[in-house]
């Protein structure tokens, strides 16, 4: 790091801030900025100022987005009976790309996890209340992440609204598609057996 | 350069931390080295070597290798023993077993072996399967846990004047002391809040207690609440901290009793 220019230097230990980037990545990173056409390199860099400026959480669901409410919810053809939970914004997108859920969403923002600290009170959980005493919802749909977090937050929120008139369901837990039995570990066998289903 | 020794042992998971994109660091504790952390490469995208064996309070057989006593551990394989299923679909079971491996994280010095503490865990886990949680299971954890990490306060009799603990007259509890005064030698203040005679024996009735015999102790709401106060309070004086996990599990009762 030392023979590079300063304004270079400043570049990399910005970038070996982003996660999952070293400093020999952000140096490499950095090279390829130092190379590219300023029309490039201004574009890269009014975007990251862009999506600062302009994302924020939907009104509605908290999912990042441009507008106050943000397409999903605003989407009139989505069942507006069925919330589906999720921790985070990507999860969210994972369940949208496969295309099947045609409800709506809420983003906690976060898991129940004791030892770091996270309680109900760090969680999106007074939004979510608030939508189911509406009264619309019929179905909440708890996808939260299936390790411990997930199933703490998802028996939290099932114990929160045990005496709502809505259904409460958990999404199912079992071997891959496409896997290999014998590469399955053994948690994820005795769930599979647990959701087993009628054929 | 010295050469990696491979170790094999059993030892519950603790908390596991990410690093960088798809390492973890994990601390367990284990039968034969006490408190440990490695790392395990690849563990965040691993379908198979690792999946599912980090998750926290698990019990598992780990291999491990490291340089020196004082070095990262750089974990090789780790297989499941239990993963106790049945604090897992349970919330409070869940918080529970959260503030056990908590306290045992926070009482114990890296690599010092401990067996009173693996011990401990090895009991008490397998008791929240089968038990619903119960203050007295919280408090004697409390109670042997302090014991074992050698901050056993002084309860069975006054401090200063060791006079042993009668029915009938109130005590104070003072966390700086390490343990109980009799009212004579507390000279207690207006803000300094009793503890009855009742509370004191039943703690000390826990500390060796068979564990079948646990589920039978009732505690009535007053004594259940100076049992916390006292144990609860040292355990902060004895850390210098609040513990997190107590804070998320009296939150979660606040929240949805």
């Amino acid at each position: 790091m030392k023979s590079y220019a300063q304004p270079i230097k400043r570049l990399i230990a910005e970038l070996a801030k982003l996660p999952g980037i070293g400093e020999k990545t952000a140096a490499r990173l950095a090279n390829y900025i130092l190379r590219a056409t300023p029309e490039d390199v201004e574009k890269l860099a009014e975007s990251l100022v862009e999506v600062k400026r302009k994302i924020r959480l939907c009104r509605i669901c908290l999912n990042p987005t441009e507008e106050e409410v943000c397409h999903i919810c605003g989407n009139p053809a989505r069942d507006q009976h069925v919330i589906c939970v999720v921790e985070e914004p990507d999860a969210l997108a994972a369940i949208e790309e496969s295309g099947v859920f045609h409800g709506l969403y809420h983003v906690l923002h976060g898991a129940l996890a004791p030892l770091d600290g996270i309680g109900p009170e760090n969680l999106r959980l007074g939004e979510l209340s608030r939508r189911i005493s509406e009264g619309r919802i019929q179905e909440l749909i708890l996808a939260t992440n299936p390790n411990v977090h997930g199933e703490a937050t998802a028996l939290l929120i099932t114990r929160m609204f045990k005496d709502a008139d809505i259904r409460i369901t958990r999404i199912a837990m079992g071997v891959p598609m496409g896997g290999d039995l014998k590469y399955v570990d053994k948690m994820t066998i005795s769930k599979s057996m647990e959701f087993r289903r009628g054929m | 350069m010295s050469a990696r020794e491979t170790h094999k042992t059993a030892g519950f998971v603790l908390r596991s931390l990410q690093y960088g994109e798809s390492d973890l660091i994990v601390t367990f504790y284990t039968r034969e080295f006490g408190k440990i952390k490695g790392i395990a490469k690849g563990a965040k995208r691993s379908r198979k070597r690792f999946a599912n064996v980090f998750e926290p309070f698990s019990l598992t057989q780990i291999i491990f290798s490291r340089r020196n006593r004082d070095s990262l551990a750089f974990i090789d394989a780790c297989d499941i023993l239990d993963h106790f299923a049945a604090i897992r679909m349970d919330l409070e079971k869940t918080l529970t077993a959260s503030y056990f491996i908590d306290l045992a994280e926070h009482f114990s010095p890296e690599g010092k072996r401990n067996d009173g503490v693996f011990a401990l865990l090895l009991d008490f886990l397998p008791l929240l399967t089968r038990e619903n949680v119960s203050e007295p299971i919280i408090r004697f954890f409390e109670m042997r846990l302090l014991k074992a990490a050698g901050f056993e306060p002084e309860l069975a009799a006054c401090v200063r004047c060791k006079t042993p603990v009668a029915n009938g007259s109130p005590y104070y509890f003072f966390p700086k002391e390490g343990g109980i005064f009799c009212t004579a030698c507390a000279r207690p203040q207006r803000y300094d809040q009793s503890i009855s005679a009742g509370a004191v024996r039943t703690l000390l009735l826990g500390k060796d207690m068979d564990l079948e015999k646990m589920k039978m102790i009732s505690m009535t709401e007053s004594l259940a609440s100076e049992s916390r106060s006292i144990l609860c309070g040292f355990i902060s004086y004895v850390l210098g901290r609040e513990v997190q996990s107590l804070k998320v599990l009296e939150q979660v009762r606040r929240y949805c009793p």
